[in-house]
């Protein structure tokens, strides 16, 4: 499937920023196998006094950017195409809770998609004993990993409910759990505390949903701004399995992949440290068109 | 028969009568067989011929310059921050050189050991991929940073400064208790309680060939200096700021080795160079000694919240242009469950440790959960992934079997939950040593830190250390979390040493230091220390001449008290207040300031500011209205002079100085405006000339500079344009131009300087007036001109 991307993403400064340096995680990934990007441009205004790129840890490509001249606003503008073509993938083989657990102990790699990265407490997602509680009635006995995870997503796919005011970027997902209700974001960090808690690595993914549903489908939800999904470890033989609880479904080519980490803060769009004295607001807009 | 003088085998019988080490406990002052060891002997012999009364003088001589030094200890209460007294024991830990060799061979070899583990978990990962270190403790710790995988420093090593906490087991032999390698802290506090220590046994310690200290840091401070990636870089510590419980320790040693002591907000990064804010611009820095928690040292790639980093420093790092002391993310080293596997590791090595570390389980594996288990009377059992040594227990700690604190789990069911996130390790008792407790010498429990220093020729070890002493005889180690008292560490030698000291020595050819560039932070608090102190000085005095008045005309109604305390207001000062809070509280914002500059600011300036604050809080329950008021500002008046003479008089007349100077220039120059636009006004009530000049300082230059009485004319005269009038505007504009010029030149930048020539205009103008043209208008137009110099100073020199 081949799509072409736009984002936007611009700042306003309540007082004029004198200096800024920004980490950028907004352009879609290269991942061989599944996705390549045909062409791309970013371009932000006011021009950039410094810009260069790196790899992170896990294996995101990052943009560093800095200013040090006064400015009032920044706007992020993204073009790109890409070409999505995840293999179809159905139902895996996998171990139970028991089973995957020595598997883990038995991997003896820190390498960036090792499971020892995804089952700690992350920046920003913790376990709490509601979230664990939730997860555990929703396991059955020798139950399969894959199995765990898909169930765990449909629960909150069932129990939340999508409300783009209810949170924030920064609510917590133990907030957001207790009120059953939020964005992309909070249903997938949810997702990924309740698998932690029950033993099952699980990773943040953040990427973009086409925007126009194929025809006699419905819209997603969240395609008019950017995505977020979960990633769980279903043991060495599966590996690692996207899905999106928002929409209750296994991730294929209808979501298009910026950056893996362990929750929001590893793949924020936009990080960054500015000296300025007043706030701030955000916009952004996206568009996703499939051109095939 | 004639009575035997008093031999020295007498005092020591007598000493071992009471003095009684615990069954099963090995003692630093006694050995096996209940004798004095050798290395003690001298020592003791000196302490047991001193009466009492002399021992307290003495005491109380170490106390006194630990307090004049500044030290205290924070502590962090339920309630709020207080800080109490430095608990010194007077009584040093002894240890000879030999022992102390074997010591420091055992601890060298661990550094090395530390140094080549975090090489591998920050490189190839070998030894979790061979199966000598779980992935997943590596993996789950917060203090293996993911930015800096992969990351060679610089200077080819990760770690060049570490402490080691040590004690004596029952055996005898030394055990590490725990590695300390993320920002480790003492060996300031190690100094001075050297310093106190030695002026406590001051007639002893010259010869008793105790080895120096000051050998060390200069050797350090060498090696520092050494990683420069160019000559013209900057070295400095970075420190966390005045909240921290340390913060003191790094002003110390900032100013002890002529380092900068700067703070996150210091520094700011350009095309992956760090550079420090100073008053000259922007100046490379390539070597700081942290003293920050790495995860906070950069907020855009580790701790997003953090409000101490520095944006774009682990770029820096990652291009080669800065070297941190200890590298980014060394603190994983000190993992408490790294001293189950690190005695292996380091028999891969091919040889086995000198010193082992204290024994330590692993509960993610079954068989040694298992003899956690079974062994639990015996065990300390804590959070695996925990950073802290084995006397600080956190979170959920388990010892002899029990809670520390009270839950509802049992011990069984909290190690089958947590598992991987606990270790048990073995409970240690520590030796004891003497402390003088009521009047004797008791034996109390200690540990001791260690540090050592990488230098050009390898590791090299401080003789010395930083000593903890438990507060009872418990000397289990866990007991030393119960507050209790530091030492100096004396490591003796049979033979006379050599004495090191920082400064230069004798004959060396003679050389000015290159004075080091300002931080803008610090020119900034340096700056409004002078106007603070300044402001309150301005203020005692109102005060003063409120409450003189008000005894002299008892009617709080009169004009002039109206007039005065309406001026007062605009000052926030309340005078139904003796002492008002406004005082308090801008006396407050001065100590602030000095303490952010802390490193740059004498000792006795520091302790007669915070005296002047301590009276004026005192003199909130004592104060009354009118004479004792007055009389109470005069105190206050003659501790504030004290202090801006001591300021004055003593201090370098560094870039830093001008800065302080300048606030008290523009404070006063600002003030004195204010005053004579209600004082010097037509319409002013009776008196109110007169306060002016009273207010002013002026009253005898007055009555000498001029025949007649006070009118409008010779007060605004003698208050603004007589330039030899150390309270005149006009004298305080020259001395802030001169200073402005001297600034524009230190900073290279000559003439051409935005605040020179703003404070130019604002001279200029002013002189251009006489006594009959300066209005009320004008001189509030004045006033406005003289505080709008301070956002052109800030602007060129502050941000």
């Amino acid at each position: 499937m081949l799509y072409d991307i736009g984002l936007k993403i611009s700042y306003e400064y309540d007082r004029s920023a004198s200096t800024g340096r920004h980490m950028l995680r907004m352009m879609p990934a290269n991942l061989p196998g599944e996705q390549q990007v045909v062409s791309a441009s970013l371009i932000i205004d006011p021009e950039v006094q410094e810009r260069s790129e790196l790899i992170d840890f896990f294996g995101n490509t990052a943009v560093e950017i800095a200013y040090r001249a006064p400015h009032e606003k920044i706007v992020f503008d993204l073009r790109c195409r890409v070409d999505r073509h995840a293999p179809e993938r159905g139902p895996v083989a996998s171990p139970s809770l028991q089973a995957l657990a020595d598997e883990i102990a038995a991997y003896d790699s820190l390498e960036p998609s090792a499971p020892h990265h995804f089952l700690g407490r992350s920046p920003r997602v913790r376990t709490t004993p509601e979230m664990d509680a939730y997860a555990r009635l929703l396991v059955k006995p020798d139950m399969p990993a894959f199995d765990v995870m898909k169930a765990i997503g449909e629960a909150l796919h069932r129990d939340m409910v999508f409300d783009s005011k209810a949170t924030t970027v920064d609510t917590s997902p133990e907030e957001a759990f207790a009120g059953k209700r939020g964005v992309c974001q909070d249903f997938a960090h949810i997702m990924i505390a309740c698998l932690r808690g029950i033993g099952m690595p699980a990773g943040y993914v953040s990427g973009f949903l086409r925007t126009i549903p194929p025809k006699g489908k419905p819209r997603l939800a969240g395609a008019d701004a950017m995505h977020a999904w979960v990633r769980a470890w279903c043991g060495r033989e599966a590996g690692w399995v996207e899905f999106d609880p928002t929409n209750d479904v296994l991730v294929q080519n209808d979501h298009i992949v910026i950056g893996r980490g362990r929750d929001y803060s590893d793949v924020a769009p936009v990080k960054g440290v500015m000296r300025t004295a007043g706030s701030q607001t955000s916009e952004q807009a996206v568009d996703v068109i499939p051109l095939t | 028969m004639a009575q035997q003088p008093r031999r020295v085998g007498d005092t020591i019988a007598g000493l071992l009568t009471s003095y009684r080490p615990l069954p099963g406990v090995a003692d630093e002052l006694l050995d096996k067989s209940g004798q004095v060891r050798p290395v003690w002997r001298q020592f003791v012999n000196h302490f047991l011929a001193l009466s009492k009364e002399d021992v307290a003088q003495r005491f109380a001589r170490g106390d006194q310059h630990l307090r004049d030094a500044g030290v205290f200890f924070r502590q962090y209460g339920k309630t709020d921050a207080g800080e109490r007294d430095w608990p010194l024991s007077h009584i040093p830990v002894l240890i000879h050189e030999n022992e102390w060799n074997h010591i420091s061979d055992g601890l060298i070899q661990r550094a090395e050991l530390l140094e080549s583990v975090v090489a591998d978990l920050y490189g190839e990962n070998k030894l979790v991929a061979d199966g000598h270190l779980p992935a997943s403790l590596i993996g789950m710790s917060k203090e293996w940073l993911r930015p800096l995988v992969g990351v060679k420093p610089r200077s080819g090593h990760y770690l060049s400064f570490v402490a080691f906490e040590i004690g004596r087991g029952p055996e005898g032999d030394w055990w590490v208790l725990g590695d300390r390698t993320q920002a480790p802290s003492g060996a300031g506090f190690a100094l001075e309680n050297r310093i106190a220590t030695a002026r406590v046994f001051s007639e002893f310690y010259p010869a008793a060939n105790v080895y120096r200290l000051a050998g060390f840091f200069q050797t350090f401070r060498d090696a520092l200096r050494g990683l420069r990636n160019e000559n013209d870089s900057q070295v400095a510590i970075l420190t966390p700021g005045l909240w921290n419980d340390t913060y003191f320790e790094h002003a110390y040693i900032a100013r002890y080795l002529g380092l900068m002591l700067l703070e996150g907000e210091d520094l700011t990064v350009e095309k992956g160079q760090v550079m420090v804010r100073t008053v000259a611009g922007l100046a490379p820095v390539s070597v700081l000694w942290s003293r920050l928690d790495a995860a906070y040292a950069d907020p855009l790639e580790l701790e997003e919240g953090s409000r101490l980093g520095t944006p774009g420093l682990v770029e820096s790092i990652r291009r080669g242009n800065l070297t941190m002391v200890n590298a980014l993310g060394s603190g994983i080293l000190e993992t408490r469950a790294l001293l189950a596997f690190l005695p292996r590791i380091q028999a891969l090595r091919g040889e086995p440790l000198k010193l082992s570390n204290i024994a330590t389980w692993w509960c993610g594996q079954q068989a040694e959960r298992e003899h956690v288990r079974q062994n639990i009377e015996r065990m300390m059992i804590g959070p695996a992934l925990s950073t802290r040594p084995p006397f600080e227990p956190d979170g959920k700690t388990v010892f002899g079997g029990r809670f520390q604190s009270e839950t509802l789990e049992t011990v069984e069911s909290y190690i089958d939950a947590e598992g991987s996130m606990l270790v048990g390790q073995e409970a240690v008792t520590l030796s004891t040593t003497p402390a003088y407790v009521d009047g004797q010498l008791v034996p109390r429990p200690m540990s001791i830190r260690v540090f050592l220093a990488r230098t050009a020729n390898g590791w090299q070890v401080m003789p010395g250390g930083y000593a903890r002493i438990g507060r009872t005889e418990d000397a289990t180690a866990i007991a030393m979390q119960r507050g209790g008292s530091v030492a100096d560490v004396w490591v003796v030698s049979d033979y006379p040493v050599q004495s090191v000291t920082m400064l230069p020595p004798e004959g060396a050819p003679y050389r000015r230091t290159e004075p080091g560039v300002l931080p803008s932070r610090a020119a900034d608090n340096l700056y409004w220390l002078g106007r603070y102190v300044e402001r309150a000085e301005g203020v005692m005095r109102l005060l003063r001449a409120y409450h003189t008045r008000l005894v002299e005309t008892a009617n709080e109604d009169a004009p002039l008290l109206k007039r005065l305390r309406e001026h007062l207001e605009s000052y926030d000062a309340d005078t139904d207040e003796c002492i008002p809070e406004s005082l308090r509280a801008t006396l407050a914002s001065a100590i602030h300031s000095a303490s952010h500059v802390r490193d740059r600011f004498s000792i006795d300036g520091w302790v007669a500011l915070n005296d002047l604050a301590k009276t004026a809080r005192q003199m909130v329950q004592t104060a009354k209205p009118g004479d004792d008021a007055a009389r109470a500002m005069g105190v206050l008046l003659r501790k504030i002079t004290g202090f801006s003479g001591l300021v004055h008089e003593n201090m370098y007349r560094s870039v830093g100085w001008r800065f302080l100077s300048i606030g008290r220039s523009l404070e006063r120059a600002l003030t004195t405006a204010e005053a004579l636009e209600n004082f010097a006004d037509p319409k002013a009530p009776e008196g109110a000339l007169d306060l002016s000049v009273e207010v002013g300082d002026s009253s005898m230059t007055h009555r000498s500079r001029y025949a007649v009485a006070t009118n409008r004319k010779t007060v605004v005269d003698l208050l603004v344009f007589d330039a030899q009038n150390p309270r005149s505007i006009m004298y305080h504009l020259a001395e802030i131009r001169d200073q402005a010029g001297q600034l524009s030149e230190a900073v290279g930048k000559g003439p051409a300087s935005d605040f020179l020539r703003a404070v130019s205009h604002v001279h200029g103008a002013l002189a251009a007036l006489t006594p009959e043209t300066l209005d009320t208008a004008a001189l509030n137009k004045a006033g406005e001109a003289i505080a709008g110099l301070s956002d052109v100073l800030s602007d060129e020199y502050l941000t």
